[in-house]
């Protein structure tokens, strides 16, 4: 093994640079190209890089492979798609010499004219995308489409097949009777070459036609713009022209119609083309169709989507606070149950629906986790501690972003699988691999409309259809239309059109997202308003600091744009319990509140706190003390607590039978408020515990940096790796045969050799998947059976098993 | 920034103190209910009932969003916008229409919605015969019942039936030295056009002579419903006093008398009476073509009244009320039975205008002594209360009070008879009490009215609708545990506008550390929502003159 050449991969040659002589291929024009082009394919086609492709061979493999030609094409617009199939239909290589289509041919078969600024000319641009695309090559000055085309799309702008693709499936008689027939001067090669080159004259096509009648020309008019099939029976029969006794038989004795099948008849495409006087489409779909829709201003739109925006953070922040102290279940199947999720919907003030869809991407966010218990429970992260720190509009990116890259489609929710069992929320069968591609082409293609058009519903889809014709279908059609809800629900979108604030989201730059989110949000305050009916509200969102203090010592009546708390005994109580004393509330409702503080709140609060701790309980003996011997008279006197079997000890003291939890809770429910106390006299002071899960694997992408980093790092590796395939080396000879460990022996000291001279050597290498790779590397070690070394192709230094090392040379200048 | 703000719950918090808080609030007051009104932030609530309301006065859905996001500081939901919608979209549906051949039919053009109303089991047995596919037949009995089980299953009927004419009886407003204002005319006038509904005004606001006025407008013979016999002699003075009637024309129907006159004034005492198990003066709803029937006080009305109303639906009904909270949470059937609220003003909005006098309400802290505390302590439970709303902690803070208030007119108001009786004793005033004779109550209170009487202690039979002008100054010594209307109808006593202009003064004596000061947080509910806010005082200082 000494190089890693693909024998039969289209378009590959043997680990050497093109030779003058030789015609071009896909190959050698990709390797021609700049690295800044490939950086642009690899952006364009980013499945083309994973993995990264050896050389450039295999990257050209690989981008005219059939799965990979099929995916680019989904992603073509109509007019692009019309260009292609013009080069196909023109460019195809069973054509007549010369192969391919001149940029001026397709001109004229479009019947585009060029513009008299080059800039403007729709017909270059479509071919300067398919030629960044790949998906087409020039081959001195034409242009080829690539060789998986011709099978992918068949009938290019609904043209048959060629002539030579036709004959070539005739039995050879019939094909020598045609020849025989049309030019039996010919001096081509075979019959079939004699027919292809005598009907690729529009001239000689045009002659034929004319001595067939009307009726022959109503047949083929029905068939000239496609489909190019017909039927007929016995489509295989054999006829002269001069004893052509119908139409039929008279087209098919001239080659006009070739039998396909045993009843059918294909127009030949050179045919086709003289029928249609050159054209390709009689409807070119140059531009894409115009929006209809409202005008919306840019005011409103931001208004209405940055309020959804916020929203939505302050409904997945109630319902995470919610979690945090009442998780939700994990079903069995991974996801949640109805009844949690209608809580879930209850909690966040909205229907199921939409708490479905909050639910996903707070998930989505790694926001949510389950804890990994049988019978585990949704929690809310640690990074939701994090992201409930960080501003509003950062909060909102992490969940916009989480959906926009997220497969998973809340929609499906509570419909039914193939086998009858309902969707759950957070559920398996909720996965779409195509969501993500839908969410961008809809929120795309709301930003190509003007600002603040809301277009339709149904200009939308025409809009889309013409922009990616090929991705039609009714689950396509299904996503877009819950995209389009769902952007509306998270703020994306505000009254049908794209908010400002997405644009520089789709182009994954969030920065400029959340700096013009952040003025259309509200900012949070610091203060309230108090009120005389012991209501506190907050005229906005608040600082999380103080909504958390006021939650504390406030029960939250409503929520919304603004937030209402009510005082009362236990709320200021709860306050108590976790430590705060009368003066710190006091001083900070004064500290927080624009208006007065209300006497009666005052009252509300240094009365609990004079009642609050008054009765302590101990659980040591469990005893009850108090300063205020009638408190105590109160309680012994209390018939209510016989069953607490409550003994007086002291005018301050009184102990009970009962352990301490069941006497604090029977001496609340009686209407008492004993604190429970340590052993060493001070209060226990409780507040409830929140609850964390671990950190949720969210299934996002795995790869750091952007896109466009990330091609560029793949050149390099293809261009490293072409020089590796391609580089003249001197092979140093290892024994096939010798002793054992003699192969690996050589190899040592070959790269200790080139370690010590500090030389690059090229190597050829059995990866741990067992595939044969050719590197080029810098050694700098040789030990304990390991070379360590920088390797070019990777650009990054890499330890290598010896043993694993199945060739090494040494690098000459390479071929020019 | 704008003064509306919109909660997820449907309640719109409006800033009082914002420049177009007052634009704001008459943009929303058609379709959303005032709950409170405190001093800085008052809060609205959009129910389906009062967006029907709104419907049904002639509102539509775009009006509601417009105002919404028009005076919204912040964005405003789009699901709550569609809702508003969605709920809106539900009234008028289905029509109650009287047919001159077919009687009272129930018929709708979207034939779902009378398919599922048809077949819902809580309308079952009020629809008659179906009548073809967009009409059932309804018994005109169970018109109230119906529309009230509609609104439950959320498709209130448009009701386009209409109302018996009733017999017809001139009444005139005979406006001589005084003149109906202007809210009193809009409030009247505000029912008249809806042909039923509430009127929500606060105390001493003059509630009876938009009743009067609502006669007039209506112009037939009325039947008025009232708490008590006093209030029947008010009412009929009232009615002497502001309108063409005259003596012969109105009739008292109460437990001493049974008149029946074109204009007829019952309490329902009378009417909820039963003997041998029957309603006894049920006739008297039929007794006349009555026109109009009024609830005064319509907060109280009892049980088997609501179900006779409901019967009552082809006639015009005019409810009073100053405080629409029912402990027991049937305000609903108060709107559906009688009619939606056509008229409410804040108690605040009413006293900056004058209408009512300002109040100054003073919560004063009493601490038990040390032997009543032990003995509040080990009182039986049922007990409690009582015992410390009458403690004798009370009687001295009560002397120093209406001492204070010397020269002035002073009611002494509480529920316990003992407590009274010992207060009367030792401020030296009569006490009226429920067996105190109706001669003898409106002697005294004719006494007081005319200054003869300068302190006079009350139970609960003067909580209500016993009108006492000169009243400046209510100590409020125990109530009926944490009843937040009693509190303000006793707040009321004292709100009729003073000759001299000077602010009532509205006391409540609370012995500290009780359940005497936890009802009295409740009871105070009401008042603190209107925008009162209770002063607290130490009974100490005051008694030690420091306030």
């Amino acid at each position: 093994m000494n190089d890693n050449a693909h024998p039969g991969r289209p378009g590959t040659r043997s680990g050497s640079a093109v030779s003058p002589g030789r015609p071009p291929t896909l190959t050698s024009w990709l390797r021609g190209r700049s690295d800044d082009e490939l950086t642009a394919l690899l952006t364009a086609r980013p499945e083309l890089a994973r993995p990264v492709p050896a050389d450039v061979g295999a990257l050209a493999a690989r981008a005219a492979g059939r799965n990979a030609v099929l995916r680019v094409l989904e992603r073509l617009d109509r007019f692009t798609l019309q260009v292609l199939e013009s080069v196909i239909a023109l460019g195809d290589d069973r054509l007549s010499e010369p192969v391919g289509a001149t940029p001026a041919d397709l001109a004229e078969a479009l019947g585009v004219k060029p513009p008299p600024a080059p800039a403007d000319d729709p017909l270059a641009r479509a071919l300067d995308t398919l030629l960044g695309l790949a998906l087409v090559w020039p081959d001195r000055g034409r242009l080829r489409p690539v060789q998986v085309l011709r099978d992918l799309i068949p009938h290019p702008a609904r043209l048959g097949p060629p002539l030579r693709a036709l004959l070539a499936a005739l039995p050879h008689a019939a094909v020598v009777r045609l020849a025989d027939s049309l030019a039996p001067d010919s001096t081509a090669a075979t019959p079939v070459e004699t027919v292809a080159t005598a009907l690729s004259d529009p001239a000689r096509v045009c002659g034929l036609l004319e001595q067939v009648d009307t009726r022959a020309h109503r047949l083929l008019d029905g068939l000239a713009w496609g489909p190019p099939n017909g039927t007929v029976a016995n489509a295989r029969r054999e006829v002269a022209p001069d004893t052509a006794a119908s139409p039929v038989d008279a087209l098919i004795a001239r080659a006009l119609l070739l039998p396909t099948g045993d009843d059918t008849l294909t127009l030949p495409r050179e045919v086709g083309l003289v029928l249609r006087g050159g054209t390709l489409f009689r409807d070119l779909a140059l531009d894409p169709p115009p929006f209809q829709g409202t005008e919306r201003t840019a005011a409103s739109v931001s208004r209405a989507s940055a309020g959804q925006a916020f929203t939505v953070l302050r409904a997945v922040g109630e319902l995470l606070e919610h979690w945090s102290q009442e998780p939700a279940a994990v079903l069995r199947n991974g996801g949640m149950g109805v009844r949690d999720l209608r809580r879930a919907a209850q909690v966040m003030d909205t229907d199921e629906p939409t708490a479905a869809l909050l639910v996903e991407t707070a998930r989505a966010a790694g926001l949510i986790g389950a804890d990994d218990r049988v019978g585990g429970e949704w929690l809310p992260t640690r990074e939701y501690d994090l992201w409930r720190e960080s501003p509003p509009e950062r909060r909102w990116l992490r969940l916009a972003s989480a959906w926009l890259e997220s497969d998973r489609v809340a929609a499906l929710t509570s419909t039914r699988d193939s086998g009858g069992r309902v969707r759950n929320v957070l559920g398996p069968g909720l996965t779409r691999p195509g969501a993500p591609q839908a969410r961008l082409d809809v929120l795309g293609e709301l930003g190509s409309a003007p600002p603040g058009l809301a277009p339709t519903a149904e200009s939308l889809e025409a809009r889309l259809a013409w922009r990616h014709p090929r991705r039609g279908s009714a689950v396509y059609t299904e996503l877009v239309g819950a995209a389009e809800e769902e952007a509306a629900v998270l703020g994306l979108t505000g009254l049908g059109a794209l908010a400002e604030h997405t644009r520089p989201l789709l182009d994954g730059d969030e920065d400029g997202a959340a700096h013009l989110l952040a003025p259309a949000l509200p900012e949070p305050l610091d203060h309230v308003l108090l009120q005389g009916d012991m209501t506190a509200v907050a005229p906005g969102p608040l600082v999380s600091e103080l909504a958390r203090e006021l939650a504390l010592v406030a029960d939250v009546e409503s929520t919304g744009g603004a937030t209402v708390y009510r005082f009362t005994e236990g709320s200021v109580r709860r306050a108590l319990d976790a430590g705060r004393g009368a003066v710190d509330l006091t001083a900070l409702l004064e500290r927080h509140s624009r208006t007065p503080v209300p006497q009666a709140l005052r009252y509300l609060v240094s009365d609990t706190a004079r009642r609050h701790g008054r009765l302590r309980a101990g659980s040591a003996s469990s005893y009850l003390r108090c300063d205020e011997p009638t408190v105590l008279e109160e309680l012994v006197g209390d018939r209510r607590t016989a069953e607490l079997g409550l003994v007086r000890l002291a005018p301050t003291v009184v102990a009970s039978r009962l352990n301490r939890a069941a006497l604090v809770e029977r001496l609340r429910s009686l209407g008492y408020h004993p604190v429970a106390e340590s052993g060493d006299g001070s209060m226990r002071l409780t507040r409830p515990e929140v609850r964390r899960a671990a950190p949720a694997d969210t299934g996002g992408p795995a790869e750091s940096g952007t896109r466009g980093e990330l091609a560029r790092a793949a050149v390099r590796a293809v261009r490293a790796g072409d020089e590796a395939a391609t580089a003249t080396r001197r092979p140093v000879p290892l024994p096939e045969d010798g002793a054992p460990g003699s192969r690996a022996q050589a190899a040592m000291e070959a790269l200790s050799h080139a370690a010590e001279e500090g030389r690059r050597v090229w190597i050829g290498y059995t990866d741990t998947d067992g595939r044969q790779v050719s590197r080029i590397v810098e050694p700098s070690s040789v030990d304990g059976g390991f070379l360590t070394a920088y390797d070019t192709t990777r650009g990054a230094v890499h330890r290598f098993a010896v043993h694993r090392v199945t060739a090494v040379a040494e690098l000459g200048p390479t071929a020019d | 920034m704008s003064c509306l703000i919109v909660q997820s719950d449907k309640t719109l918090l409006l800033e009082v103190d914002h420049a177009s808080a007052e634009e704001c609030r008459r943009a929303i007051a058609p379709f959303a209910e005032l709950e409170r009104a405190p001093e800085h932030v008052h809060t609205y609530r959009i129910t389906p009932l009062a967006l029907w309301n709104a419907r049904a006065a002639g509102h539509d859905a775009e009006q509601v969003v417009d105002a919404l996001i028009r005076f919204s500081r912040f964005p405003v939901p789009n699901a709550l916008l569609v809702d508003i919608a969605e709920t809106m979209d539900r009234y008028g549906r289905l029509r109650l229409v009287g047919d001159p051949v077919r009687g009272l039919v129930l018929e709708s053009t979207d034939r779902a919605v009378l398919e599922e109303v048809v077949r819902a089991r809580k309308l079952k047995g009020m629809l008659g015969e179906r009548l073809d596919e967009s009409s059932v037949a309804v018994h005109p009995s169970e018109r109230g019942n119906l529309k009230q089980a509609l609104l439950k299953v959320g498709w209130p009927a448009e009701d386009l039936a209409g109302y018996v004419d009733g017999e017809a009886h001139r009444i005139e407003l005979d406006q001589d030295g005084w003149e109906l204002r202007g809210y009193q005319k809009e409030a009247a006038e505000g029912f008249h056009a809806g042909g039923s509904g509430v009127v929500v005004l606060p105390c001493g606001a003059g509630k009876t002579v938009v009743g009067a006025a609502a006669m007039a407008l209506t112009g037939t013979t009325t039947l008025i419903l009232v708490t008590n016999t006093v209030s029947v002699h008010q009412w009929r003075a009232e009615l002497l006093r502001r309108t063409s009637l005259t003596e012969d024309e109105i009739g008292e129907y109460s437990g001493a008398r049974k008149e029946i006159r074109p204009v007829t004034i019952a309490t329902y005492q009378v009417m909820a009476a039963r003997r041998k198990g029957v309603y006894a003066h049920l006739e008297l709803f039929d007794a006349r073509d009555w026109g109009l029937v009024v609830y005064d006080e319509v907060h109280l009305l009892p049980a088997p009244i609501f179900r006779m109303t409901a019967g009552l639906q082809a006639r015009r009904r005019l409810g009073l009320t100053a405080t629409l909270v029912r402990e027991d949470g049937r305000e609903g059937d108060v709107f559906s039975l009688i009619g939606p609220k056509r008229y409410d003003a804040p108690w605040k909005d009413m006293e900056n205008q004058g209408w009512i006098a300002p109040a100054d309400c003073v919560e004063v802290r009493v601490d038990l002594s040390e032997s009543e505390r032990l003995a509040y302590a080990t009182a039986e439970p049922e007990d409690r209360y009582r015992f410390c709303a009458s403690s004798d902690s009370k009687t001295a803070v009560v002397r120093e009070i209406v001492r204070r208030h010397e020269g002035e007119q002073t009611l002494v108001i509480g529920s316990y008879i003992d407590q009274l009786d010992e207060l009367g004793a030792s401020l030296d005033a009569p006490v009226i009490k429920g067996e105190t004779r109706n001669k003898e109550r409106e002697r005294l209170f004719d006494a007081f009215r005319a200054g003869e009487l300068r302190t006079l202690v009350v139970s609960k039979v003067a909580n209500f609708s016993i009108d006492l002008p000169e009243a400046g100054v209510a100590v409020q010594v125990s109530g009926s545990f944490g009843s937040r209307q009693e509190e303000a109808q006793r707040l009321g006593r004292v709100l009729r506008p003073k000759g001299d202009g000077r602010a009532a003064r509205f006391y409540a004596v609370v012995a500290r550390d009780t359940l005497d000061q936890e009802y009295a947080a409740h009871r105070q509910r009401f008042l603190a929502e209107q925008g009162y806010a209770y002063r607290i005082t130490d009974a100490g200082d005051l008694l030690a003159g420091e306030i």
